[in-house]
Order: structure tokens, then sequence, then C-alpha cells
């Protein structure tokens, strides 16, 4: 177990790095004149030079490369070229905020999605084919049209929920989850269609297996069959293709942060990427590659837990 | 599924108890009672909060809650004394002397001084901001007394005392210059002091009432929240939502249902929008460089028509680029070109055109489609076609200063003195003359607004307005208006040479 993690660390570390290589090399290289981008139209030659001086980009590309791994190794990723904040704080002080609606949208997904996968799976008929109807109402629609409804619903016709803003968890629990419920259910939308279809087939795979038989015919529950056993092994597929969706909400959130105002990661990084501000998008890809690793890793962890065979590979 | 159900509703209950929606804190009791919490909504974070470095526009609210100018203006752009107590010019306009109050302190501490004040200025004219060359025309800022500032130009100026009153007069402690949060952590004499624990840098700025402000009176709250609301979407959503007490609407699609809502509108004509004639000389495009070729353009389209489809109406028919505060403004000139098709083809035939002529626009991928749709289809009825080039958003400005095109749509702000829509638009070193054309009768009326007494000045800038109209060097459609909305509990005046209306200028109903 502590070799496998190890191993899977190990190929994290690996992705990181040549992600932040690669982007490193498409930021600078991709043309034009990064002072000047900065400095406007208006401003003289001299300035521009000077500019570029301050940035450090009259210096070959290698150095520059290593100086920013250097320090980022020591946890400084420099400075905001717009706005001087400290990258790092720029990042930590929104990360909490981007995980609180990414997190939350998975876990809405997964509880939703078993929810409507159990029901398609063991009810069949009519609810089987709602179900179905449902998950492709759910790919279909785009997650920001539901999130315009749900505010003009459910913030401002009725005052149920936050229509923009976050209210830190520190300041007031119960604020918090009134601010973060609606871009927890937009984002949500998309990932509850893929999940509940993947569990709906897998439960139903299980469910015709000899030993669900067996259960039966031992006299257990209909329920302990279908929840202790038959979902265990189910859970399985249905868990990778959660990894993927949490991937695909990170982008989402962008789209939700700006509509609900949201001071997260994603936010920043329309802005960062639209000025060229390098720093900073290496920060934000730095931050969200480790977040991807990470959770892939402890998605392979709970697979191992779910299904031993898994765990020898 | 019992135990579910019951915890599900009891979350529900819980969420609608103290779910959102509440507005955001008490009003005060009146104006100047400093108390209370106003939420107001930007399109933009600050590009920076160091004075040297900071913008204008819709950045003025958090420039002006930490920090003090040296001078202020009316709501219509007259000068009134602020940091700076009395002022005058020397008799040719080079030197302005300015006596200083004595009694302002920066929030750590320091004492504001004409020594201060000289420094800020010099920094900010050799700063990063986008209008840095607001003081280009300063060659030197020295303190002659304690409370004394001296300003040498290196040539006349009309518009500096206005630029004074906004950001280039912004006054920084001197103990702040240079720090490495600068541009972060302001330190002003201003009304307000950032929270920077409450801060979020780019989304959410806090600022709390200064306690030893010098001039309380100007204080209607205690604490200041701007939030950065960057789609109409979201803006219309605080709005509705009680979340935000005022912003500036990114544009005029929700008027209606935040009128609907209750919001309160304050309408304001900053910008005039048309098509900017940029080859009078015809070094690109010979047609434009006859005078009955571009008076036929104005003759050709029409206003009342172009401001109906592309703004909806928001905004007033006008012929001059001048605004209606400007001395140059002469509402007889609204009326000079009148719509009229048979005109524009009758004088288009007059300057050998009579088989119709082709020009070449840039087409911009911002802004409605239908301007350039129409554009195409009243000039193609009078006998021009419109070729179009696509030009990217991000390539707009560097194109046409190239200048690539002879001609182009625009939206340009109306300033409120002659002398910068003349430095902006009309003389030879003016950033829209993309051509540098050079105007001998121009010249000499532009001096005059330069160094001539007010009503000189006046006259020459109403007799420069008259010629630009003759000369048909633009199209110009209409005034847009924009608008501010606010709650029902606050009160606005716009600024007329402002898209963001001043700090001061917003205050608690009743």
């Amino acid at each position: 177990m502590f070799r496998f993690v190890l191993r899977r660390l190990g190929a994290g570390v690996v992705l990181v790095a040549v992600l932040s290589t690669l982007t490193f090399l498409l930021l600078y290289l991709s043309g034009g004149n990064i002072a000047r981008r900065i400095l406007g139209q208006q401003a003289t030659e001299d300035t521009v030079l000077q500019k570029k001086h301050e940035l450090g980009l009259d210096r070959p590309l290698l150095t520059r490369f290593g100086d920013w791994v250097s320090h980022a190794a020591h946890g400084n990723l420099g400075d905001s070229w717009f706005t001087g904040q400290p990258v790092s704080d720029a990042i930590s002080s929104r990360l909490a905020v981007t995980l609180s609606l990414v997190i939350g949208a998975t876990v809405v997904s997964a509880v939703v999605a078993v929810v409507l996968g159990v029901v398609a799976a063991t009810r069949r008929g009519w609810a089987d084919r709602l179900v179905q109807f449902l998950s492709v109402l759910g790919f279909a629609i785009p997650g920001f049209l539901v999130a315009i409804g749900l505010v003009t619903l459910f913030a401002i016709k009725i005052h149920l929920f936050k229509p923009t803003g976050y209210v830190q968890f520190g300041e007031s629990p119960t604020q918090w989850l009134s601010s973060i419920a609606l871009p927890v259910i937009a984002l949500s939308v998309g990932g509850i269609a893929g999940v509940a279809a993947q569990i709906r087939g897998s439960l139903l795979d299980a469910l015709r297996q000899d030993y669900v038989r067996t259960l039966r015919s031992r006299g257990l529950s209909e329920r302990r069959v279908v929840y202790k056993h038959a979902l265990r092994n189910a859970a399985g597929p249905a868990l990778s293709v959660l990894a993927i969706q949490f991937v695909g909400l990170l982008g989402g959130a962008v789209i939700v942060e700006q509509i609900f105002a949201i001071p997260g990661l994603g936010q920043v990084a329309v802005g960062a990427t639209g000025q060229g501000d390098i720093p900073l998008v290496m920060g934000l890809v730095l931050a969200i590659a480790v977040i991807v690793v990470v959770v892939n890793l402890a998605v392979d962890l709970l697979q191992g837990w779910l299904n031993p065979k898994v765990r020898v590979s | 599924m019992g135990t579910v159900a019951a915890a599900a509703a009891a979350l529900v209950v819980t969420l609608a108890a103290c779910g959102g929606g509440s507005s955001s804190g008490s009003a005060g009791a009146g104006a100047g009672t400093g108390t209370g919490t106003l939420t107001l909504g930007a399109l933009v974070p600050p590009t920076s909060l160091a004075a040297a470095g900071a913008n204008w526009a819709n950045e003025a609210p958090y420039i002006q809650a930490v920090y003090d100018s040296l001078l202020h203006e009316t709501p219509d752009a007259k000068i009134l004394p602020w940091l700076a107590t009395t002022w005058s010019y020397n008799a040719d306009k080079t030197v302005l002397t300015m006596k200083l109050r004595t009694d302002v302190k920066f929030t750590d501490g320091e004492a504001f001084t004409a020594d201060v004040a000289a420094k800020n200025l010099l920094r900010f004219r050799d700063g990063t901001s986008a209008n840095k060359s607001f003081l280009a025309n300063v060659k030197g800022a020295t303190a002659t007394a304690p409370d004394t500032l001296q300003i040498t130009l290196t040539q006349p100026d009309p518009a500096l005392l206005t630029y004074l009153a906004q950001n280039a007069g912004a006054m920084e402690s001197p103990k702040a210059f240079g720090a490495a949060d600068e541009k972060t952590k302001p330190v002003g004499s201003g009304p307000y002091i950032l929270d920077t624990g409450k801060t979020v840098v780019g989304s959410k700025y806090v600022f709390t009432k200064n306690p030893t402000y010098w001039a309380k009176d100007q204080q209607h709250y205690g604490t200041v929240v701007i939030n950065v609301y960057s789609t109409i979407a979201t803006q219309v959503n605080a709005l509705r939502g009680g979340q935000v007490s005022g912003l500036n609407l990114a544009d005029n699609s929700a008027n209606d249902q935040l009128k609907a809502a209750g919001i309160q509108l304050f309408p304001h004509e900053l910008d005039w929008t048309g098509l900017i004639l940029f080859d009078r000389e015809g070094k690109m495009n010979p047609a434009l460089g006859n005078v009955k070729v571009r008076q036929a353009i104005n003759y050709a389209i029409d206003r009342d028509a172009m401001l109906k489809a592309v703004d909806k109406g928001n905004g007033t028919v006008t012929g001059q680029i001048f605004g209606t505060n400007s001395p140059a403004y002469d509402p007889a000139l609204d009326t000079a070109y009148p719509y009229d098709k048979a005109k524009a083809k009758q004088l288009l035939a007059e300057a050998g055109y009579g088989s119709g002529l082709t020009i070449t626009l840039p087409q911009f991928n911002f802004g409605a489609t239908t301007v350039f749709d129409l554009v195409k289809q009243y000039l193609g009825d009078a006998g021009i076609t419109v070729k179009y080039e696509q030009v990217a958003a991000n390539d707009a400005i560097a194109a046409i200063l190239a200048p690539k095109y002879g001609a182009s749509w625009f939206r340009l702000q109306q300033d409120p003195t002659p002398w910068q829509v003349a430095n902006f638009e009309i003389s030879s070193t003016a950033t829209f003359n993309v051509f540098h054309i050079k105007d001998p009768k121009v010249d000499g009326l532009i001096k005059k607004i330069q160094t001539g007494s007010d009503e000189e000045a006046g006259t020459a800038a109403k007799e420069l307005n008259k010629y630009v109209v003759d000369q048909a060097w633009f199209n110009p459609w209409y005034r847009v208006a924009g608008n501010f909305a606010a709650d029902k509990k606050t009160d606005v005046v716009q600024q007329s040479d402002n898209a963001y209306p001043y700090l001061w200028n917003i205050t608690p109903k009743g």
C-alpha cells in the first residue's frame, strides 16, 4: 500500500513538473511584447525597456525558468505583475473558496447520482426511464443557464439563498451554506448525469451476479443486498467517472464564479490569463495541477479500499 | 428514508430562516453621519492602489475612498478647493501657485505639506498610470513654503486644474513611497482606510471610516464595501437581491427589469458615438480628402434610427463631439446635417463620385453588429460601398492608431474642457488625429483656447467646434446614455465628466 502511494505521488510530481514547464514555455514564447502589453500603447520606448528589465524579460529563457523553479520550491511564486500582490497570497486566499464549490459539487453530485442510479436500477420501469431522461437533460443543459434560472427563482423571487458573493465558513456557517448553495447546484447538474448513468449500469450488472442471488436466498433484506454489497462493487467505475468530473468542475467553476461574483481561483484565472499576468498564471497552473494530482490519488486509494483486487497493480 | 427526509426538511427550514437577500446594513440617519455600510459595485478592480499608478473612470471610487486630491469638482465639472485652498497662475500661465491646507495628516501620522504634494505630482508624472500624460506639461513642482506649492509648466494647460482634482492630484503619504506592498496597501489622508484583512484583492475591497479625517461632513458612511461584478447578469442579481446599493451598469439591457424591481436609475451621457473621418487629406483614400464626401456621409446616416436600433433610444442625438457642459457646445450644430439621402447623393456627384465610391472600415468584435450592418446599409443607399475588415478587440486601438484605416466607428468621452477634446481628437498631435493632419486655422484656435482669457478661450472653442462640424471631420450620431443603478435608500448625483459618480455624491437618502 505504501509503495502504491509513493509511486502515485512520484507520478504526480512528474506531471506537475511537465505541466509547469509546458505552461512556462507557452506563456513566454507566445510572442508579443509583454512589457508593452502591460504598459499600454501610450508608453514610451524607454519606459518599455525599463519595465522589461524590471521584470527580467531581458534575461535568457532558461535562466528565468531556473529562477522560477528554485523560488517556487521555497514557496515564493513571485508577485502579480498587475496588482503587485504576492501570487502565493492571491492563491491561498482563494483556494478554500473554489474548493468549497468544487468539493461541494462533487459530494452533491455523488449523493444525488447514487440515489438516482439506485432508483433506476432497482425500480426499473418508469422510474428508470425518468432517470435516463434526466441524465440526458443534465448533460445537455449548460451549467450557467441552470445557474441563472436558479438565482432568479431561489434568490430573488424567494429569498432562500444569496444571489451573489461568498461568506467564509468561519464568519457564519449558515451564511456560507446559503452563499454556495446555488453555485454548487449549478455545478452539480452536469456531474450528476454522468455518474448516475454509470451507477445505474454497474448496479444492474452487479445485481445480476450469482452472489446477489445467494445473499437474497440467505434472507438478507433487499436494502442490505443493494447498499452494503452490490453498490460497493458497482461503485468502482462510478468513482472513476466522478474523478474525471472533478477536473471538469474546476473549469466549470470559472464561469460559475463570474456569474455569482465568488472570489475564487476561477475569477482570478480569467483576469490573469486575459491580461497576461504570467507569474499569477504559473501559480494557478501549479495550484490546479497539485489539486488534480491529490484528488486522483485520493480516488485511487478509495478504489483500493472498495475493491481489494485493484490494490495489486 | 424517513430520517433522511426529516433532515432535509430541517436543513431547508434553517436555510430559509437565515438565507441570503438581506440588505447591506442600516442606512445612516442622514448625509454626513458617518454610520452604516455602503456597498457599491464596480466593473473592474483597481489596477493599482498606489497614488502614482492610479487610474480613474470606473476605478475612481477606490482612489477617492483612501486619497484626497488637491482639488475637487462640482458635479458639472467646475473646480473647487480641497487640499489646495487658493491658487493662481502667473501672467503667461506657465506657473501655478497653490496655497495648501496645513491641518491634514495621513493615516500613518505623516503631515501633508507642500513638499509632499510636489513629490506626489512628480511621481504621478513619471509613474505607471494610464493617465500619466495628464501631467505631461509639468516641468517641475516645488515647495516655496511649507504650505505653498509651485508647479511650473512647459506650456499653458487649461485642463491642469481638472486633472489635479482627479487621480493626478491624489496625495499619498511619503512614508509609503516605494513600499513593497504600495499597490495593495494604500496610505492616504482620505475619508476611509482600506481594511486589508477583509479585502480580497481583485474581488472585494472593504474600507472603514478614517477617525481623524479633516472633512467629516464628507464621510457619509461608517464602512464602504466595493465588490467587483464584471457581467451585467451578476450586477442585476446583486441589485435585485438587495446585496448592493449602487453600481455602474455595464449596459442598458436590464433597465426595464430593474425599474420594475424598484431600483433607481440615474442616467448620464458621457460618450459620443459615430464615425471618425480620419483621412481628411486623402492620403489613404482620396475621396475622404474631399469635404463634400465627408459631408455626404453626415447627411447619409439617420442618427435617430441609429440611436433607436443600436442603443434602444438610450441617449440623445448630437452632431458635435463637444458635450453640453462644454463652453464649445452649440445646440444649433446638432441639426447641421439632417438625414437627407438625396442631399448626400448630390454632394457625392458634385465631388465627382456620382458613379459611387468604396471605403474600407474596420469591424470590431465588440459593440453590437447592428452598428456595422446599418452603416453599410445607409452609406450603400447613398452610393458609398463599405468594405469591412475584421479587427479583434485586443487589436482595435493599435489598428486605429497605426493608422490602418481612413475612417472608423468609435465611441469617445466628451471631456469637460475644449482643451482636452482638442488634444484628444483635433490637434495635429492628438491621439485620435491618427494621420497627424495639421490645419493652421485649427492650430490658431487651439492656441487661443490654451492661452487666452476665459472669454477668448470660450469664443475660440465655439469657433473650433463650428469649423470641425462644417469641415465634417467627424460624423457624430448621438451621446450614449449610461446608467448608475441605486437602491431606494441611496441618493446619487452623477459626475458629468466621469463614468462613475464621485464617492461623496453617493449619500443615504433622507
